[in-house]
């Protein structure tokens, strides 16, 4: 039961990822197509600032976040199991994955609060 | 390890087991891509979350990281991230429309000649991939040529 509903997560954070990851690579690796603004000036740290002042980014980001880590992280470990481990080393697949998880989610999820709270001119 | 069990019984190929199949059909190496695909995904993601928190160390710092992203290198890369990025989604798509039993046809009596349901999955197969190929080159040609 445990193992099915971790997988069912796996697959419906999927919606999140497509919509928000295709959003993100619109912003940021297609801007000209998009938006008509050059990469350099879409990656720029004033434009950058300005863009993650707003609330709408802030829990949009947090949430691709959550679910593509979820979601890369929790494939990560299936093909890991795939090997067939003993119970002991499964467990210490699976901590060492959570361990990472927490710890890119609290970074991230911290520099994306940094950069909304982020006030221009000091 | 008990040498006298049988190999064909024996389920634990290690990482052999990661690639290893006894027919390669298209499906298979579409499998192995998504695979590879999502790996390189992950890591590129952990990277990522790592490498933009370098804006915290002030607007030159941000700006040395960008000058070096916008080098040949970094465009090729970058390029590669997003063809992996389309390819796992649009498989993904694929996968996740044939676990949730669509477009297998109905079930059927295994009379000769038997038709999987892979193979009639197939067309749809290729029909999305031939549309990510689609994205894929568009998206370079817009990358490369703005
Ligand atoms: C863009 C939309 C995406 C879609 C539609 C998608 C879809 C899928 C599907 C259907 C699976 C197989 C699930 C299963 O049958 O158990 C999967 C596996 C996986 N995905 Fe994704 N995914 C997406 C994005 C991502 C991202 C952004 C990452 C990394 C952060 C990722 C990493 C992985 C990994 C590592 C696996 C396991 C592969 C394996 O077991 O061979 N995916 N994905």
């Amino acid at each position: 039961m445990r193992e099915t509903r971790l997988w069912s997560v796996h697959l419906l954070v999927i919606p999140i990822i497509v919509v928000l990851l295709g959003a993100h690579f619109a912003v940021m690796h297609y801007a000209p197509v998009f938006y008509g603004v050059s990469i350099e000036e879409a990656r720029n740290f004033e434009t950058m600032i300005e863009r993650g002042r707003s609330v709408a980014q802030l829990v949009l980001y947090i949430l691709l976040l959550a679910a593509a880590l979820y979601h890369g992280l929790y494939g990560l470990r299936g093909i890991l199991r795939e090997l067939t481990l003993t119970p002991g080393l499964g467990k210490i697949v699976d901590t060492s994955i959570i361990l990472l998880g927490l710890f890119i989610f609290a970074l991230g999820a911290y520099v994306t609060w940094w950069t909304f709270s982020f006030k221009i001119g000091g | 390890m008990n040498s006298n069990k049988p190999t064909a019984y024996n389920n634990r190929l290690g990482v052999k087991g990661w690639v290893y199949a006894g027919r390669y059909t298209f499906e298979r190496y579409l499998y192995l891509g998504h695979r590879l695909s999502g790996l390189g995904l992950i890591a590129y993601m952990v990277l990522h979350i790592v490498e933009t928190a370098n804006r915290m160390r002030g607007e030159e710092a941000w700006a040395a990281l960008m000058t070096l992203f916008a080098s040949p290198l970094f465009r090729v890369i970058e390029y590669l991230l997003f063809a992996a990025a389309v390819f796992h989604a649009m498989n993904g798509v694929r996968l996740l429309l044939t676990e949730l039993g669509f477009f297998l046809g109905k079930p059927r009596e295994p009379v000769y000649p038997y038709s999987s349901s892979i193979k009639r999955h197939r067309p749809l197969t290729y029909i999305i991939m031939a549309l990510a190929g689609l994205i894929i080159i568009l998206g370079g040609s817009s990358l490369f040529f703005p």
